[in-house]
């Protein structure tokens, strides 16, 4: 039942409108820094870009596709239209509205000071302003979804919550609680400063604040996968889920542990004790475990509908799936880069592998092969499952759906594996040029060079995602039948842990208390450590 | 199903979920707070108190080292965007007098006549910082050492604000549509050049630094090389010093008639 | 056998099969946190041992990083303390030099913004965040020279913001100290 066609339509088209956007800054600043180009004559140009790169696929894009692709499993999944759809789409029009503000004093060079913020560099204050707006019209979305569970769970007594909805809340807690660092650097210290009410900021807190969001975000940005893995994947290749169970305990697990970990960022950082630093690498390891139980349930979930399409033998089973179907593909290609990403990330997560590659092009790489790779591409599949139900009309180009699928994979690795390599090879990051006729640094020129040809597939890629969509939107009216999401293999049993979020919630505060009150507390309660600011492309 | 009877000691969830996340926290602590402080090669812990407050992180009063003998020639003034303090209300009015006597070198608008730097529209901050590092002698110059010794913090404060408030006048450069130096706009990374405009105007502008453009180009280079040879050194750190010293003669001929040409109205920070 | 035992049996086996790939996992990381938890205590670097705070603007009026004690100073014990400061958009030294098979201490700070310190070719790799002094330790096995880039954007000119180690040998350590309270080398 999709009620709310244009809301869901709305939010898709604006993520992907920004996201093409986006990625067209990101091939070209992979194209100036590299041996392809000469040296640009503005250095100022590239960090504008990637300042703008950076915020709009980290903050608006991702967020988008949560909240769209949220409010299409309350609908589908609890069987009634959404709750609140007035305020959903105020909420959509304070990320619009947040986002352009957000980039107007980017564009005009009065805030580049990248999307991590960094104070005290300290930009023009309508940056930070149009990102809070962002951050606000999200939090309205994670309220919808709360009250549409709960009036659903009123009408509903006793009955399992379906486990797309049972995840996508789980997501929208996790995000409304891993919004709160970033939000409490912007409003408490950043803000303040940035409209001049004060000169001093506390560098080392801020960093301290944004780890809180920088990692989670991760997860958040990874919900929309999951839930697609777990409830697009099976129901498209012709399987169900293997594990109901399972799936509901990753997603409880994502919740607690995605957060009180973000200090791994942190792991150079002379402001954070040493034994915290140990915590949070601990849990890092933790939050390894929901994925690793994912694996398996896709896995298995995959083999039952490969099973019941005839295949045969221990492995002979993997021919047997439909290996023409844009969704497998997808999920195949997600996994592959999951696998790498995922092998890299444990080198982050231990203070001392990490200390080689520490902000060096590795983590670009890293999170890039995560995020744009094992992440968006499945948000490809998402669009590409949902859109004949949004649009009521047929989505016939196959083909060019695998042809894009294929380019984003290609694009993905050759962009990746090459920025890697650099990054072991000590590249620093996020510098606007770098020069390859210095003996020390020749070696990494044809490194950077491919890296920039992968940028140019992924935009090749991204921009042909935009024309499948297009063309479906053009295309004949055909209608797509009632939306559903994957059966389980065996029904849920209700388990009441399973089917609420007081006693996780509870739990991800707690070791928030535990992880992060303390270095929090100590840095905001001292004096000394505030630093004066320094302001960038504004006046002095 | 209500949630009250998962938030329960009763509840076998509550139990395994609230016991194991609690155990590995301890663990965790255990091993972060009291094995690795210990294990740590570099750290005399006096004992386990200490060993816990070090690994939480607890501040450390800042190390108290004697400095070697104190260098006259480095400056004193501290930098910040906070520089100069707020001008009293009649900051201008009164720098304006104090100014005139500046006006032989600087011209009465703040804009020389004689290879002396422009000072119409300059930053107060960069200002008043070389007006202190005149008067506590960390710069030195036979004309202005002797005018800045008898300055007033006040007036060195009024004649910042007061430059700072002229109007930045086309000086008496040539303008020439010249492109800019590679070293203005990209510096040499490899020699640790950062480029010039990062600081100096054309790109950005660091506190403390003066924009650059319409300077007369004898000055600037004058004063590279002053940097680059050591003879000049009231900037923190060595800041300057680090740039100069390692920019080629041509580089520092190039960078300074370049800026020497640009229109001074081409401001891009401000 | 009715179908509804069938069901139950075959749900009997999925959890069984669940629970071993659960335990599995959790052995997994285990080993992995372990594994990372053993090398950091007994093989290599751990994460800076004390929390130290600095005031950034005033640091080259006194205390440690006043220009005069920036450099390499050899210790009574034979180890080896290099000092730097990293500002926009340079560090200083910009040439540090260090003695090969020796212990090394680098002690830097930020007096303006945040900024990193990382040595190519090591894992000599921490943050300079202002008001807090970062400390590291370090041991050069070869002699030979490293690029030393800021690894945290720091703003328009952070591209430019290279600095060099030269790891030279012992004797020609002791050469450049000889009669200089710190060294440096320029070039």
């Amino acid at each position: 039942m999709l009620t709310s066609r244009r809301l869901i339509l709305a939010h898709f088209w604006l993520a992907f409108a920004v996201f093409g956007f986006a990625l067209v800054l990101g091939a070209w600043q992979m194209f100036v820094r590299s041996p392809l180009h000469t040296w640009i004559s503005n250095p100022e140009w590239y960090y504008r870009s990637l300042t703008a790169h950076g915020t709009v696929m980290g903050y608006v894009f991702p967020t988008l596709v949560a909240m769209g692709f949220g409010y299409a499993i309350s609908e589908v999944s609890l069987g009634r239209p959404l709750v609140g759809r007035r305020w959903a789409w105020a909420g959509f029009w304070l990320i619009a509205v947040g986002a352009v503000m957000a980039m107007i004093p980017v564009a005009l060079g009065r805030a580049s000071v990248l999307y991590t913020f960094y104070p005290p560099l300290i930009g023009n204050p309508f940056y930070y302003l149009g990102i809070v707006l962002v951050v606000v019209g999200s939090w309205i979305w994670v309220a919808l979804m709360s009250i549409n569970l709960r009036v659903w769970k009123r009408d509903n007594p006793g009955v399992a919550v379906p486990l797309p909805m049972f995840a996508n809340v789980a997501g929208s807690y996790l995000w409304a609680w891993t919004a709160v660092g970033a939000a409490l650097e912007l409003l408490l210290q950043i803000l303040p400063v940035a409209f001049g009410l004060r000169s001093t900021i506390d560098a080392g807190l801020s960093r301290v604040f944004f780890s809180w969001t920088l990692h989670a975000i991760v997860y958040f940005w990874l919900m929309p996968t999951y839930i697609a893995y777990y409830t697009i994947v099976p129901r498209a290749i012709g399987g169900k889920i293997y594990s109901d169970t399972m799936a509901r305990i990753s997603f409880i697990l994502f919740l607690v542990v995605a957060m009180p970990i973000g200090m791994h960022h942190t792991f150079a950082d002379p402001q954070v004790g040493a034994g915290f630093k140990f915590i949070h690498s601990a849990f890092t390891a933790l939050v390894a475990l929901p994925t690793l139980l994912t694996v398996f349930t896709i896995c298995a979930s995959v083999e039952i509908a490969a099973r019941m399409r005839g295949g045969r033998g221990p492995f002979g089973w993997i021919g047997a799936l439909p290996w023409s179907n844009p969704i497998m593909m997808a999920v195949a290609f997600s996994f592959v880069m999951l696998g790498f990403g995922g092998a890299g990330g444990l080198v982050n997560m231990s203070y001392q592998l990490d200390s080689s590659i520490h902000n060096t092009q590795w983590i670009t790489g890293h999170f890039h092969l995560i995020f744009g790779g094992a992440i968006v591409i499945m948000y490809f599949a998402i669009a590409y499952d949902l859109w004949p139900h949004l649009t009521g009309r047929a989505m016939r180009d196959l083909r060019l759906m695998r042809v894009q699928l294929w380019l984003w994979f290609v694009g993905m690795i050759v962009t990746t594996f090459p920025w890697h390599w650099v990054g072991i090879l000590g590249m620093p990051r996020r510098m606007a040029y770098y020069d390859y006729a210095d003996p020390a640094i020749a070696p990494q020129a044809l490194s950077v060079a491919l890296s920039a040809v992968g940028g140019f597939i992924l935009l090749a890629s991204g921009l042909l995602f935009i024309l499948v969509l297009l063309r479906a939107q053009r295309a004949p009216r055909e209608d797509a039948g009632a939306y559903r999401f994957a059966a389980a293999l065996h029904p849920p049993v209700l388990t009441p842990a399973l089917n609420s979020y007081a006693l996780w919630i509870a739990l991800m505060v707690g070791l928030t208390v535990t992880n992060y009150g303390f270095p929090i507390a100590q840095l905001a309660l001292r004096q000394d450590t505030s630093v004066p600011a320094v302001y960038v492309g504004a006046d002095p | 199903m209500s949630e009250d009877s998962v938030l329960s000691p009763r509840n076998a969830w509550f139990r395994r979920a609230v016991g194991v996340t609690a155990g590995i926290f301890v663990a965790t602590a255990l091993g972060g707070f009291v094995l690795l402080p210990y294990a740590q090669p570099d750290l005399k812990v006096a004992g386990l108190w200490d060993a816990i407050c070090s690994a939480a992180g607890v501040v450390r009063t800042p190390s108290a080292q004697a400095p070697a003998e104190p260098d006259a020639r480095l400056t004193k003034v501290v930098v910040t965007s906070a520089l100069p303090a707020t001008p009293a209300p009649d900051a201008i009015g009164r720098g304006a007098t104090l100014a005139q006597q500046c006006a032989i070198c600087h011209g009465p608008t703040g804009v020389s006549r004689a290879d002396s730097p422009n000072l119409a529209g300059q930053y107060a901050a960069a200002i008043y910082k070389q007006l202190m590092d005149f008067k506590t002698g960390a710069r030195v110059n036979a004309v202005m050492t002797p005018f800045a010794k008898d300055l007033s913090e006040r007036d060195m404060q009024d004649l910042a604000s007061y430059y700072a408030f002229l109007p930045r006048l086309p000086g008496y450069h040539p303008v020439q549509e010249k492109p800019a130096p590679r070293i203005v706009i990209n510096g040499a990374p490899m020699r640790g050049i950062a480029p010039c405009g990062s600081c100096h105007g054309a790109l950005d502008n660091k506190t403390g630094s003066p924009w650059l453009e319409g300077q007369p180009a004898a000055y600037v280079k004058a004063q590279l090389f002053a940097f680059a040879s050591g003879e000049r050194r009231n900037d923190i750190s060595q800041q300057m010093r680090n740039i100069a010293r390692r920019m080629t003669p041509e580089e520092i001929q190039l960078a300074s008639e370049w800026y020497a040409s640009q229109p001074s109205t081409t401001i891009h920070t401000n | 056998m009715t179908v509804e035992d069938h069901d139950i049996d075959a749900a009997r086996v999925a959890e069984r099969v669940e629970r071993r790939w659960a335990t599995l996992s959790i052995a997994i990381i285990v080993v992995l946190a372990g594994a990372a938890a053993f090398a950091g205590i007994h093989k290599a670097t751990m994460p800076q041992a004390r929390v130290e705070t600095v005031e950034p603007q005033t640091i080259h009026l006194s205390g440690e990083f006043t220009e005069a004690n920036l450099g390499s100073a050899a210790e009574p014990d034979g180890s080896v303390t290099v000092r730097a400061v990293g500002q926009q958009y340079s560090f200083t030294p910009q040439c540090m030099v260090v003695p090969v098979d020796t212990p090394v201490l680098f002690r830097a700070t930020s007096p303006d913004v945040v900024h990193g310190f990382l040595i190519q070719g090591t894992n000599v790799n921490t943050m300079l965040v202002p008001g807090y002094v970062s400390q590291i330790p370090a041991r050069f096995s070869r002699t030979g020279d490293h690029l030393m880039p800021c690894q945290e954007f720091c703003g328009v000119g952070h591209e430019g913001m290279w600095a060099k180690v030269k790891v030279v040998t012992r004797d020609e350590f002791l050469r450049m100290s000889a009669g200089n309270r710190r060294v440096a080398c320029v070039d």
